[in-house]
């Protein structure tokens, strides 16, 4: 259970305070509410380069790092398709620090040129090393564009093409900036050893004068139904075929979320989900195979992936991947099923709140998504879930016309 | 109200660690059982530890085989019934095959200790190494390495060990594809026989500590009895390889790997600590003048990093980075340039300062919450060391001055000493 007080300031910015005096340090999360669906198709990538600029020195301090490192904190981020996440944790006696911080580059970035050209240089390498230098690496670059044809989704968080970054002014990084960043448009999380009292007065103090900003208007097309199959095939120099498939499904607070998460615990969770256990194990088609959600806040997808043995056939492959899938629609023996993957979901979701930064997570997220109390709601939500359910959702996402396959074939011959 | 400075506020110098002691009992049958109280949750993570780790095989691939294979059948249950208890109960089972030692580790809700205790003992036990599960294993595990071989940064470091440590150790051998046709169910049984025995074995135990623990572990693990092999230990010598300078060619590659380091002192040596102190200046932090230099001036590389890593017999030290093909040449450059700059320079006070402070920060870090203190514990124990190793370390983190760094830098970073391995295009 985790307990917290939230309050709003008058510049818009959403506060969530968490006390927990187990450990010695307090950490703190801003979430902002851009990510990149936020992007321009012409210009797309800013989200995720925004992360790396937003360490290169705020209008009163020239460089972020080096003042936390000196009070013995430490820092990170990630961005994904709907936000763009900080965070650090720091020794509680130092946490102002952190307040001085954060606020100065909510305030302004010191939008330097030498800065961006360094950080457009290190994502190009970042793209490259987690892109093109892996085998498999591009293939989620290959299915987003396949499943998606107009929501922005259809890019990924690194962005479109290369070349975006490459070209991107410093102008542009400023307009980006000042419609995106703003405390109107971010939730701040801070927990761990610290009182509400001292979180909320070091807030006002901190973040209190900075000025609500004409945030950009979200206005995101949304994706026409899929009414066919559709398929790619690519072949590349990998040591064996694989197979990527998806299918849409609802936003995130959409009410089947819970029960397509536990769908994907059946099928992808630990040693014993269905696909792992027929497929891996029982039948030996592939070497590994897994299935998920991507839990964005606008429709999302599940996505199925899985590296074949050795002359194994892609099409028959895919059939018994296919029945592992239908075996959810008519089956009547899930029960036992079911209630494992609840009491996992359970004790995974204990694990996660153990730790403050984790804790700081959650609250901004959920906050964000409505209602932050659905951190502590999670395990009965899901718990909710029936077998009826199971079935019943199985059957309205799990089907032909819904679905974009990725054939990623092995041009080797040994 | 008049308008705020955006100074920096005061900064408070931070507090030394506190680090709970592990409270050491035995089992009936003289197990040594540690635990330590931490955390809010009604969690526990109990950790099963063995000298069965890499250093001892005598065939590739065979301890963290061995290992692997624990949960694949017991005599009571077949692997996909295990496995679905472990599931059921909410647990989490992870196999820890490392170089040293080996073991599992498992997480659960308190609520669930007996269950999951007598999980474990079966799991530890009574394993059957049955041969359609082995034969699956190997064959899963010949397509992830034929996967990983397709990775630069798994060619370097690989290539690094054998350099470092030599062909002919465990430590340093690597793996080919013939190696996963080789293991057997009597293979693996042999060394589970030799090795997973209650005189190798020690159990470390932290969260909030259900009270019937220590009973509960004297019902499933106090009776099982030494089968007193005697062992004979395979005398293997670690010898560097003569070839300081390996490229491996991998074409249609846009990055390369490069590790450059050697083998060094391990936890034990007394000037550990201070190497420590020297491993973060040069990049063992996101301010060190690696990621400095490299990354965030020069725009190289994603990321740049050093370590140094203590195995019982050794331990190493190496920097690490992909970078463009292009700049390959000027980021080793650069590497060396940076190494002998701390070798003839003392490192300026605001920058010491800087990493005091930061080291301080990261050791509350390693002290925070029940997981992170029994990895704590382990990696200091692992050595016949306790926590004031880590006071040292605090300690010499307060006090080491410029001339020590560059004394350290001098003794253990000879350039002529240094290993250099690329994987990639060149």
């Amino acid at each position: 259970m985790i307990n917290y007080n939230r309050f709003t300031l008058e510049n818009g910015l959403k506060v969530l305070v968490h006390e927990d005096r187990s450990s010695p340090l307090v950490a703190m999360n801003i979430l902002y509410n851009v990510g990149s669906r936020d992007e321009d198709p012409e210009l797309t990538g800013l989200a995720h380069l925004f992360e790396h600029l937003m360490f290169g020195g705020s209008v009163n301090i020239p460089d972020y790092d080096l003042p936390l490192q000196m009070v013995g904190g430490d820092n990170n981020a990630f961005t994904n398709s709907d936000i763009t996440n900080y965070y650090l944790t720091i020794p509680s006696d130092n946490i102002e620090t952190g307040f001085w911080l954060e606020s100065d580059r909510m305030l302004e970035l010191d939008f330097s040129q030498k800065n961006l050209d360094t950080q457009r240089n290190v994502v190009i390498e970042e793209f490259n090393q987690r892109y093109l230098n892996q085998p498999y690496g591009d293939a989620i670059l290959k299915i987003r564009p396949l499943a998606y044809k107009v929501h922005p989704y259809r890019w990924p968080t690194i962005g479109m093409d290369i070349s975006h970054i490459e070209k991107v002014s410093l102008d542009q990084i400023k307009k980006f900036f000042f419609s995106h960043y703003a405390p109107n448009n971010a939730v701040l999380s801070i927990t761990g050893n610290i009182n509400i009292q001292k979180a909320e007065e070091l807030t006002r103090k901190w973040f209190g004068p900075i000025e609500k900003r004409n945030v950009q208007n979200r206005n995101i097309p949304q994706e026409p139904e899929q009414r066919e199959s559709r398929t790619l095939t690519i072949e590349k120099d990998v040591p064996s075929n694989a197979i990527y498939k998806v299918w849409h499904i609802g936003p995130r607070m959409s009410e089947d979320f819970y029960t397509l998460d536990l769908i994907t615990d059946l099928l992808a969770g630990g040693e014993t989900g269905r696909l792992h256990t027929r497929l891996v194990r029982e039948k030996k088609l592939f070497s590994e195979i897994n299935a998920y959600i991507t839990s964005d806040i606008d429709p999302g997808l599940i996505i199925m992936q899985g590296k074949l043995m050795k002359d194994v056939d892609i099409q028959f492959a895919e059939e018994s991947v296919n029945e592992v899938i239908e075996s959810l629609k008519n089956e009547n023996s899930l029960k036992a099923e079911i209630e494992k993957v609840k009491n996992k979901f359970e004790s995974t979701t204990v694990f996660s709140n153990t730790n403050i930064l984790n804790k700081a997570i959650n609250l901004s997220y959920y906050e964000l998504l409505g209602d932050p109390d659905q951190v502590n709601r999670e395990v009965a939500d899901f718990r909710k879930v029936t077998q009826e359910m199971v079935t019943a959702t199985a059957l309205k996402y799990f089907i032909p016309s819904n679905c974009s396959t990725l054939y990623y074939k092995s041009t080797r011959k040994d | 109200m008049s308008k705020l400075q955006r100074i920096q506020p005061p900064i408070f110098p931070v507090k030394k660690v506190v680090i709970p002691d592990a409270v050491a009992q035995r089992l009936i049958n003289d197990v040594p059982v540690f635990m330590i109280e931490s955390g809010t949750e009604e969690i526990m993570r109990v950790e099963f530890t063995f000298s069965a780790g890499l250093v001892n095989e005598c065939m590739p691939l065979l301890s963290s085989t061995t290992n692997m294979m624990l949960t694949e059948g017991s005599m009571r249950y077949t692997s996909e019934e295990l496995n679905g208890l472990i599931d059921f109960y909410g647990a989490f089972v992870n196999i820890s095959p490392e170089k040293d030692r080996a073991g599992i580790v498992v997480f659960f809700l308190n609520k669930h200790i007996d269950k999951v205790l007598e999980l474990s003992r079966e799991i530890l036990f009574s394993p059957v190494f049955p041969e359609p599960e082995l034969n699956a294993l190997m064959n899963k595990r010949l397509r992830w390495y034929l996967v990983n071989r397709e990775k630069v940064q798994n060619l370097a470091m690989d290539n690094f060990f054998e350099s470092v440590f030599g062909k002919n150790h465990p430590y340093g051998h690597k793996v080919s594809e013939e190696d996963f046709k080789n293991l057997t169910p009597s293979i693996l049984a042999d060394y589970h026989s030799k090795y997973y025995q209650p005189e190798n074995m020690a159990i470390i135990v932290s969260g909030k500590i259900s009270s019937n623990t220590i009973d509960l572990l004297n019902k499933y693990f106090g009776d099982i009895k030494s089968l007193k092999t005697n062992l004979n230990h395979p005398v293997r010598i670690l010898q560097a390889e003569k070839e300081k300078k390996i490229h491996i060619e991998k074409a249609g590659t846009v990055q390369n790997s490069v590790r450059i380091g050697s083998a060094t002192i391990n936890k034990r040596h007394p000037d550990y600590p201070g190497l420590k102190v020297l491993d973060a200046v040069l990049g063992g932090y996101f301010g060190s003048r690696l990621m400095k230099n490299i990354r965030e001036d020069k725009g190289f590389t994603y990321g740049i990093s050093s370590s140094l890593t203590s195995l019982d017999l050794a331990g190493y030290k190496v920097i690490s980075t992909e970078v463009g093909q292009k700049n390959c040449g000027r980021a080793i450059e650069e590497i060396y340039k940076e190494i002998r700059l701390l070798q003839t320079d003392p490192v300026n006070s605001s920058e010491l300062e800087l990493v005091r402070n930061y080291m301080s920060g990261e050791l509350l870090r390693m002290f925070d919450g029940p997981f992170a203190l029994a990895d704590s514990f382990r990696s200091v124990w692992d050595f016949g060391l306790d926590n004031s190793y880590y006071y040292r370390l605090a300690d010499k983190i307060k006090t080491i001055g410029p001339d020590e760094i560059m004394h350290l830098a001098k003794t253990y970073y000879n350039t002529e000493d240094l290993y250099e391995i690329t994987a990639g295009m060149i």
